[in-house]
């Protein structure tokens, strides 16, 4: 059979994306052989914004607008920088409060993830369930905070709000309703053929291309990289509450699910530790003084590394916010990973990078 | 934190006797305005598995300076290199522009945002 190449855009609007972003691909054939991308639709320009427009004790407010999803690792990332750049220590209780959000937060993005990763198997059933069941955390989190998805709960020095008996005691309640949902998708996604058969070998990153493409989160370790970021942090407790890193061996759509699957069972398991363990004491601490100096704070995000440098200068304002999300690094390996693939796998190996253009962007 | 300052013609040497690609991992390229006429150039790595243990490697340089690209040493930095290009309007060696901004944006909107 001769081989014909032509070029199929995948995007910027198309029914498998959930944000705009558009990959040109060049196929032979069926196989894709180059891609190209643009990521710059939804560009907003916050950088610029954080040293111009607004004081720092503002900025963690801003920088949590740069995603719906993952706006709480915005905000402890850029609080975290601010507190190191204070010289500020918060004490244990605000620590395992903002972890326990953090965790929450990561379970319901896995679950957005998984739940498109089914769709676009064709098991409509199977979005819908996750869906429903990821309601659950949405409660949850507007139990802890008083907002679904734009929390605001961490701030400089803190947290916005305690957590009584009462409300630890049905959030407890609640993850064990949803860690036996979650053993039932284990299931499906082990055993189903929509998604295990048709996902196996598809989308394959090895672990050398891993490291050589410098992938992050769950793209990473499904190729065995172990890169999580909160085994390299002091900042929270997670040595304390039963982190444990998730890896798998196989590199493709398949392993990326299960180490998804597995990272929601320990987010579960570490959210109920700390509702068990939560120690006493305040929910704000008072900081005086300004920003000075630079730091850098990482934070594994659901999606994988969130980097956040910041330069102070003794005033109000900061003299650099510089901010590097997860999808944003992963897009060489994004590419990569298209390389000879059938186009019509395409759109199913982007879900399974739960790729995030509003971060990337930014 | 440890910072390492290079000259910018030594970036590729630099990086190369340092970068081996399972110890340490390249997070990003970052610029920071320090003044009309300087920009510091970062390159940022961090250990695996390694508790905060970042290595900045950077460079003071003029805006009109050609910044040496490190894309065949580490494939990934193309992308934070196109963002370097766009956001501050400083030439990297082999890098178009246009990764974020069209042509009818505000052109480098960081390169002066202190000034």
């Amino acid at each position: 059979m001769s081989k014909k190449t032509i070029n199929i855009p995948l995007g910027s609007q198309h029914i498998s994306l959930l944000e705009p972003v558009r990959f040109k691909f060049e196929c032979e054939n069926e196989t894709i052989v180059g891609v190209d991308s643009d990521v710059g639709f939804v560009h907003r320009g916050v950088e610029r914004a954080c040293t111009t427009k607004f004081k720092y004790d503002a900025i963690g407010y801003v920088v949590a607008r740069i995603c719906g999803l993952c706006a709480i690792t915005h905000s402890l990332s850029y609080t975290v920088a601010i507190e190191k750049l204070m010289d500020a220590q918060v004490n244990s209780k605000i620590q395992y409060l903002r972890t326990l959000l953090l965790e929450l937060d990561r379970i319901h993005s896995h679950m957005l993830c998984l739940s498109h990763t089914a769709e676009s198997a064709g098991f409509e059933a199977m979005f819908m369930r996750i869906m429903g069941d990821r309601e659950d955390i949405m409660e949850i989190q507007e139990l802890l905070t008083g907002n679904r998805i734009q929390f605001d709960y961490i701030s400089i020095g803190g947290v916005n709000r305690d957590i009584d008996s009462q409300r630890a005691k049905e959030i407890t309640l609640r993850l064990r309703e949803l860690e036996k949902k979650i053993y039932g998708y284990i299931e499906e996604f082990e055993n189903n053929w929509s998604l295990s058969l048709k996902y196996k070998g598809i989308g394959r990153l090895s672990l050398d291309e891993a490291y050589k493409f410098n992938a992050i989160g769950p793209l990473a370790r499904a190729s065995g990289l172990a890169i999580d970021v909160r085994n390299e942090i002091d900042y929270l407790p997670y040595k304390e509450i039963g982190f444990e890193m998730q890896l798998h061996t196989d590199g493709d759509i398949h392993a990326r699910n299960s180490v998804r699957l597995a990272e929601i069972l320990n987010s579960i398991a570490m959210c109920r530790n700390i509702l068990e363990g939560l120690p006493d004491g305040d929910i704000f601490t008072k900081i005086k003084g300004k920003p000075t100096g630079e730091v850098l704070v990482r934070y594994e995000a659901p999606r994988g590394e969130l980097m956040y440098y910041v330069k102070g200068n003794k005033t109000a304002m900061l003299d650099r916010v510089r901010i590097k999300t997860p999808t944003f690094a992963s897009i060489p390996a994004f590419s990569h990973i298209f390389m000879g693939e059938n186009y019509a796998d395409a759109p199913a190996i982007l879900a399974s990078f739960d790729p995030c253009l509003s971060c990337t962007a930014k | 934190m440890q910072k390492i300052e290079i000259k910018i013609t030594k970036v590729r040497e630099e990086i190369a006797s340092f970068y081996e690609p399972k110890v340490w991992h390249f997070l990003t390229l970052n610029g920071v305005a320090l003044d009309e006429e300087t920009l510091e150039v970062q390159w940022i790595f961090s250990r695996y598995e390694a508790l905060d243990d970042v290595v900045i490697y950077f460079s003071k340089i003029s805006y009109d300076t050609l910044i040496p690209s490190i894309v065949e040493l580490i494939p990934s930095a193309i992308i934070s290199q196109r963002e370097l290009v766009d956001m501050f309007g400083v030439p990297v060696e082999g890098t178009e522009k246009g990764l974020y901004l069209d042509e009818d944006s505000m052109q480098k909107p960081l390169a002066g945002c202190k000034l």
